[in-house]
């Protein structure tokens, strides 16, 4: 038998019914012995679904956790060297910037006066004196060792 | 961490690093997720492998999920998806029974209470078997709808789009699954 209540009596049954159209089922149901059977019927089918609350077992619950923990610790290790990344960048990029747009500008005063010159000059002046001290030794041995032989030769002349 | 959080900020806290949001989005939805695929499938060994494989695709890819999206539809989206996957490599779906195979215990077998008395046992075992053989006796997509609805508890709406068919369609498979669990359990029921 088809009443054509069973698309609205599905609706009633799991509250997606508005007021009038449960209203409308209700007043159905008490005079169709055969829609209130398939209400019986879904509730006891449901009912028994219900009784009974399966549940994975806990290897299958620790596979997921262990999976998800190695994920997250994996996932911080990629942004943090891309978190470093993207510092030593910014870095480079404001040394480049400062040096590029320092206000100076490429101008010939800024040897001058930087007293860069006198620096270099400081510098040739070092090198030029540790030239000398190295030389130094070595002419004092020469000298020394003259004074040795002019002495030897006049000892000999002595004897 | 509170649990009072929605769903969709769970996915938010684990895509943002924390691994125990995922733990208690399990917790959250693992009964009606691995209770409608152990009710698909008919076997706890494929309910579990497949329960993984939901779980897992949100572990390894968690952008797969859009947080503007009800966190359930997506879930049991995933869980149909790795069903059909399953059935499309095993063979025919109708192949599996609840009642089980051989030795094996199909869904039918869990549908009695949890520690019944004697009495309890024997009736409400034999309810759940006839209950189970009932449903057993569904076409699929009326097996589909019904389970889709009591496990996941989305609407006929959401139900309809993520079937991809018109919600009247929906509606008229679950009204034949009710005439027909109806013709089976009439006399149980009486």
């Amino acid at each position: 038998m088809n009443c054509g209540y069973g698309e609205k009596l599905i609706l009633t049954l799991y509250g997606e019914a508005g007021e009038s159209l449960k209203a409308e089922v209700e007043a159905h149901l008490a005079g169709c012995p055969v829609c209130r059977a398939e209400v019986a019927a879904l509730r006891a089918a449901g009912s028994n679904l219900s009784a009974r609350s399966e549940e994975p077992s806990p290897r299958a619950e620790a596979n997921i956790m262990r999976a998800a923990r190695a994920a997250v610790a994996g996932r911080r290790g990629f942004s943090f060297k891309w978190g470093e990344a993207l510092l030593s960048g910014a870095l480079a990029s404001a040394m480049a910037f400062m040096f590029a747009f320092s206000g100076r500008g490429a101008s010939t005063d800024l040897a001058w006066n930087s007293g860069l010159d006198e620096r270099l000059d400081s510098v040739e002046y070092s090198v030029y004196q540790a030239q000398s001290d190295f030389n130094a030794p070595s002419r004092d041995w020469e000298y020394g060792y003259s004074e040795l032989e002019d002495e030897s030769f006049n000892a000999g002349k002595n004897v | 961490m509170s649990e009072e959080l929605t769903d969709p900020e769970l996915v938010s806290a684990f895509k943002a690093g924390d691994a125990e949001a995922l733990g208690l989005l399990m917790e959250r939805h693992k009964a009606a997720v691995f209770g409608y695929l152990l009710r698909l499938t008919g076997r706890r060994d494929a309910a579990e492998d497949l329960f993984q494989e939901v779980f897992l695709k949100l572990v390894k890819n968690p952008g797969a999920y859009n947080e503007r999206e009800k966190f359930k539809a997506w879930l049991f989206t995933v869980a149909r998806n790795a069903a059909m996957d399953l059935f499309r490599r095993e063979g025919s779906r109708s192949e599996i029974s609840l009642d089980g195979e051989g030795d094996k215990p199909g869904p039918a077998d869990f549908l009695a209470s949890a520690e019944p008395g004697p009495a309890e046992a024997f009736y409400g075992k034999a309810l759940g078997e006839r209950i189970g053989a009932a449903l057993d006796s569904l076409s699929e997509d009326q097996r589909e709808v019904f389970y889709l609805r009591h496990y996941s508890e989305l609407s006929f709406k959401e139900i309809a789009e993520m079937l991809k068919v018109p919600i009247g369609t929906v509606l008229a498979r679950m009204s034949r699954a009710a005439a027909q669990l109806r013709k089976k359990l009439t006399a149980d029921l009486q």
